[in-house]
């Protein structure tokens, strides 16, 4: 599995990522985790509220920081 | 001046802003943009911006609708180049980069409660017209490279309105409770005793809560309250040290400077004041405190003007992504133009309304 956090290293987009890697521990996942920082590649994905979160190609979430158990139900999903 | 009186006038500026801005001003803001993240759908706004076809509309889409995003300008350089990228015009683009952290309305309610109406409507007006004519003067310097662009861009792959829901009606009677509470203990209040102004606030806040708990599910109120918490954790820090800085600059900076180089209503005063604002950053909201603190020690209402506007909307290290993410020459036509502006807007409004 392949985790993007779409954000331009602003707080918010650290805590996502934080927040996911959380969520990938307590589930017991393996998963390459990437910060994506050029907004040229946010609109490749047709992300425009950052942070976003997108699981091997796809955004699951944009425009806030989401909850870690948001972020478990979609990687369990 | 010694340098413990420096800091201790730092402290005095920040004991006196805490003790008459936290409660009835910062609180119902934070939870106005906190609202405004949950409740309104920034990307249905933008993807109207980008969806609008002829040139007009879509200028004043862009204008209008940026007032809602409540950002500083380090978030809004996504959106713009998301809308640049997703296909939209270069105008557009540039107008939100601009008109969401020079007047969004998290910004204008806080200098309104600060520096009073007269200053808000004209700061709204300048802000607007600013855009206008920075939407034309980028559409025009690359009116080449978007021809090539708009042939290139594959229209499926296009930004669609797509029936998007930008809000929906309790979404916007709570915020407006918001607006009104956030706006009653200081305008209703203006110059009486300050428990007036925190008993007008409770009467407010309650009103908000009532509203909320009635017409929103635990989820959406918890969401909302998160998001709230985000806007307290990053821009209250920035506030507390710019209101600091501000009470230091004020104790070492002579009136007389002040008076001199950014006084009255003269070209000069409007371009410094201008400059300042352009390079210097200055998080959303903490220009209104540096300007009336200027304004005390003498600094004219023009280029004071000036100074609200470039201040959040522009500064170096913005410059620089404005150059990375869109490009060099992109960012060499913006920069001077919103400074020649800057510099025109506050000498005639110095000149003539705010006189």
């Amino acid at each position: 599995m392949r985790i993007e956090i779409l954000g331009t290293g602003c707080p918010k987009c650290q805590a996502t990522e934080q927040i996911v890697r959380k969520a990938l521990s307590e589930l017991g996942l393996e998963a390459e985790v990437v910060h994506v920082n050029d907004p040229r590649k946010f609109a490749q994905y047709g992300v425009m509220l950052t942070p976003a979160v997108v699981i091997d190609g796809e955004v699951k979430t944009s425009g806030h920081v989401p909850s870690l158990e948001e972020i478990k139900r979609l990687l369990a999903g | 001046m010694t340098w413990w009186q420096i800091i201790l006038s730092g402290f005095e500026a920040l004991k006196e802003y805490i003790a008459l801005h936290v409660l009835t001003c910062l609180i119902p803001a934070f939870l106005l943009a906190g609202a405004m993240v949950t409740f309104v759908s920034r990307e249905a706004i933008v993807r109207y911006m980008g969806a609008a076809t002829s040139k007009l509309r879509s200028f004043a889409l862009a204008a209008g609708g940026s007032f809602f995003v409540a950002a500083c300008s380090c978030t809004v350089i996504p959106v713009a180049s998301g809308l640049y990228y997703g296909g939209a015009g270069v105008g557009p683009a540039f107008i939100l980069l601009w008109v969401a952290p020079a007047a969004n309305i998290l910004a204008l309610v806080y200098t309104g409660a600060i520096l009073g109406g007269k200053m808000v409507a004209t700061r709204v007006a300048a802000a607007l017209l600013m855009a206008f004519v920075v939407g034309g003067t980028m559409s025009f310097a690359f009116r080449g490279e978007e021809r090539t662009r708009a042939e290139k861009t594959n229209p499926a792959g296009q930004i669609a309105a797509q029936n998007a829901k930008v809000m929906n009606r309790s979404d916007l009677i709570l915020l407006i409770l918001l607006v009104l509470a956030l706006l009653a203990p200081n305008y209703i209040v203006r110059g009486g005793p300050y428990w007036q102004k925190v008993i007008v606030w409770a009467i407010g806040m309650a009103a908000v809560f009532s509203y909320a708990f009635l017409a929103k599910t635990r989820e959406e109120i918890r969401h909302w309250m998160r998001e709230t918490w985000w806007f307290v954790r990053l821009i209250f820090p920035l506030l507390l040290a710019g209101v600091f800085v501000v009470g230091i600059i004020g104790a070492l900076l002579p009136e007389a400077w002040v008076t001199k180089w950014l006084g009255g209503a003269s070209l000069r005063s409007s371009f410094l004041a201008t400059l300042i604002g352009a390079v210097s950053y200055f998080a959303t909201m903490t220009e209104a405190p540096f300007v009336h603190k200027l304004i005390g020690l003498g600094m004219g209402a023009g280029p004071a003007l000036a100074l609200l506007l470039t201040g959040p909307g522009l500064s170096l290290p913005n410059w620089l992504a404005i150059a990375r993410v869109f490009g060099v020459k992109k960012a060499l036509v913006y920069v001077p133009t919103l400074i020649v502006l800057g510099t025109l807007v506050g000498w005639i409004a110095g000149n003539t309304v705010l006189r």
